[in-house]
């Protein structure tokens, strides 16, 4: 039996060892690949980077946030401080055309009297939470948050940008306002309650918790947006994994066409063992991919002036993680390969339908700059489950427990892929 | 059941799904142990589809098949083991070499080892591969493709040995050494079955002949019997067109 697992193994991988064309589709493809995807990328990010993004900010307020944030996007490297247009002083009307005639890349206008209405906001917050003898109950309150800050976008821009910038924008808003908040919060509590150390700290600080979460969580994924090199070697990595599907359905193919299938079907052998064969050349053919792709984005993207790619720290999720993406690309490979009735079929189904799979997982555009109803799509590609998770691993540091659930999806993928081609194969053999 | 047959066949019938007539209609025969039995008969006779079911590659649509006693049916598994197949396609990789290829169907057969690496030695050298069983069977002529499928079928010594048309498409001197290897094969104790439409080949190879077109038995026996049986037939040749006519067959 295991002499016949191996005799089976070092048949598939002669195979493939001397499909020359299958082998530069597997290894010099996505290397290319890579490549070229990052510097393009790269080099639309630097031209941003080197100026910064042109902003135009619109004070009406005058106090504390307006003046904190003016300051901020000031000494901020990524952007390019603008608070007059033309010599004159920028208005919420001036600012809007300029943006909208491509002057500058995003507008903020921050309203009059925002800061007043926060201290007001926080003031009657208080005054409610000392009313009411139950400390705890003042939690309950929420903190009104009623400033509007407009963000205005320059509508040409790419949706990608766009939606980094104006993250961290809001997030840069946000975050000063809530700073406002809490001063004020102080201040008032200072001023009514003598004794701090009373009670009144641990209302302050559950407050901070709960409007911490307001303005964070539900940003969460946003905030994490990778380089080029992060995004890219990944991507590109799960893309030619799952792109074996068409070497390997050629070579299932191949077997069905070039007659080996009447003697392999009528040997004493099973023809789950020649599949077993197949899928574990195959698994670790993916996983060879991937290390070289790692490669790439560690020793040779340096060497043309690109980031480095960032590993994280668990090397064995990692590797559990390629494991698992290597089967659900190679079930593919096989489901396409059993599905197919000629080689041809088999090329351009695997082909086409991993173009679609990828272009919906995010390779191609991250799936965090995709539009809600795009996003929801993507969740159901598998190169999406394998992505976000090495992004978990790559650039939030995330261990085995982060992406357990990713490994179990792209493994159930691969039974499902599996029982779909044995039932195909049973089904096709009825003659 | 005859107590010598080792191949017993029982109103086999086989209807591919959308065909209307049925590829083999209701044949039976029988084979003895040590028999070279031809299943002769023009194209789309129904020669393969009787071999495939043999093989249990599919099912047939009615019938019973007893291979060496045991029913094809439920014992599959076990027939498989003592069964020998020379398809009628060549079944090899092409971008592998002979021996390449050889070790991976011995292996597949149960062989291994030393004793694997011999009998293909043994047999390179009997069909005259040995020098160019490195290359890859994609560079190899036709005739020498039709030695090694016929090696790969055979490297485990079957009980039983099927070839499906194995001289098709070959020249006079590999059909000799295929022909004279499977005489050989056949003293040492394997019954072969055999398919072919080169019946001057037949009536010197076969010791039992069976005609079959249309998928359906038109005569069996001794090829001495065929012939004589009709004056006017002087060889199996004869008999065969008399038996078919003449038309063109696809
Ligand atoms: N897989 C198949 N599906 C449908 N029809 C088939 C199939 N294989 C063979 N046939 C048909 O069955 C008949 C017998 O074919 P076959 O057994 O290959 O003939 P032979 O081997 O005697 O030349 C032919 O009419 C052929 O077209
Ligand atoms: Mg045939």
């Amino acid at each position: 039996m295991i002499s016949k697992l191996i005799a089976s193994v070092k048949k598939e991988a002669l195979l493939l060892l001397r499909d020359r064309v299958g082998l530069s589709i597997l290894f010099i493809m996505p290397m290319v690949l890579i490549f070229v995807m990052t510097l393009i990328q790269d080099a639309a990010f630097k031209t941003i980077n080197e100026k910064g993004i042109p902003i135009v900010f619109v004070n009406n307020d005058n106090d504390s946030l307006g003046n904190q944030i003016a300051n901020g996007l000031m000494h901020n490297d990524l952007c390019s401080y603008n608070d007059s247009i033309n010599g004159k002083l920028a208005t919420a009307e001036l600012a809007q055309k300029a943006v909208a005639d491509g002057k500058f890349l995003v507008g903020v206008v921050i309203p009059k009297g925002a800061t007043e209405a926060i201290r007001k906001s926080v003031t009657n917050l208080v005054n409610q939470t000392l009313d009411n003898s139950n400390l705890k109950a003042s939690t309950n309150i929420a903190i009104s948050d009623s400033v509007e800050i407009t963000i205005l976008i320059d509508p040409v821009a790419k949706k990608s940008f766009i939606n980094s910038v104006t993250s961290n924008l809001h997030e840069f808003i946000s975050e000063i306002k809530t700073k406002i908040m809490f001063q004020t919060f102080s201040e008032q509590i200072a001023d009514v309650i003598p004794d701090k150390k009373n009670a009144p700290k641990s209302a302050y600080s559950q407050t901070q918790i709960i409007k911490y979460k307001e303005v964070y969580a539900s940003k969460n994924e946003d905030k994490i947006i990778p380089n080029a090199v992060q995004h890219n070697v990944p991507a590109w990595a799960i893309f030619a994994m799952f792109f074996i599907a068409i070497p390997l359905s050629g070579s299932i193919m191949k077997e069905k066409n070039e007659g080996s299938v009447f003697r392999l079907h009528t040997m004493p052998s099973s023809y789950l063992l020649l599949v077993n064969g197949k899928i574990i050349v195959y698994v670790l053919v993916c996983m060879l991919q991937f290390l070289l792709m790692l490669t790439v984005g560690l020793y040779f993207l340096p060497m043309l002036g690109l980031p480095k790619l960032v590993l994280g720290n668990s090397y064995f999720a990692i590797f559990l993680l390629t494991m698992a993406t290597a089967f659900a690309a190679t079930g593919y490979g096989v489901m396409v390969g059993t599905l197919a009735s000629t080689e041809h079929q088999a090329a351009i189904m695997g082909s086409l339908s991993i173009l679609l799979l990828s272009a919906l997982g995010g390779v191609w555009v991250p799936s965090y700059v995709m539009p809600e109803v795009m996003r929801n799509i993507s969740a159901f590609s598998p190169l999406n489950w394998a992505l976000s998770g090495f992004y978990k691993l790559f650039l939030r540091g995330g261990n085995v427990s982060h992406i357990i659930y990713d490994v179990l999806k792209l493994m159930f993928f691969f039974f499902v892929t599996m029982i779909i081609a044995h039932f195909a194969h049973t089904k096709k053999r009825t003659v | 059941m005859n107590s010598t047959a080792i191949i017993e066949i029982q109103n086999l019938s086989k209807t591919f799904k959308g065909a209307t007539e049925p590829a083999v209609n209701n044949i039976s025969f029988s084979i003895n142990k040590n028999e070279i039995f031809g299943l002769l008969g023009p194209n789309g006779a129904g020669k393969t589809t009787t071999i495939s079911i043999l093989c249990g590659l599919f099912p047939p649509s009615s019938g019973q098949v007893f291979i060496d006693g045991k029913s094809l049916e439920t014992q599959l598994q076990s027939i498989k083991q003592i069964v020998g197949i020379v398809p009628q396609d060549i079944a090899l990789y092409p971008t592998l070499t002979a021996r390449e290829n050889l070790s991976f169907f011995g292996h597949m057969y149960g062989l291994k080892g030393k004793d694997l690496k011999n009998k293909i030695e043994i047999w390179l050298e009997k069909l005259g591969l040995s020098e160019s069983a490195n290359r890859l069977v994609a560079t190899y002529s036709g005739g020498m493709k039709r030695r090694v499928n016929l090696i790969a079928g055979v490297l485990h010594s079957p009980k039983i040995l099927f070839l499906d048309e194995p001289t098709v498409g070959v020249d006079v001197q590999s059909r000799n050494v295929i022909i004279e290897h499977l005489k050989e094969i056949n003293t040492e104790g394997t019954t072969i079955i055999y398919t072919s439409h080169h019946m001057e080949e037949a009536e010197n190879f076969c010791t039992k002949v069976c005609i079959i077109d249309n998928g359906k038995i038109i005569t069996q026996g001794t090829p001495e019997e065929l012939i004589s049986k009709n004056e006017s037939t002087t060889n199996l040749e004869h008999v065969f067109l008399q038996l078919t006519n003449t038309k063109l067959r696809d």
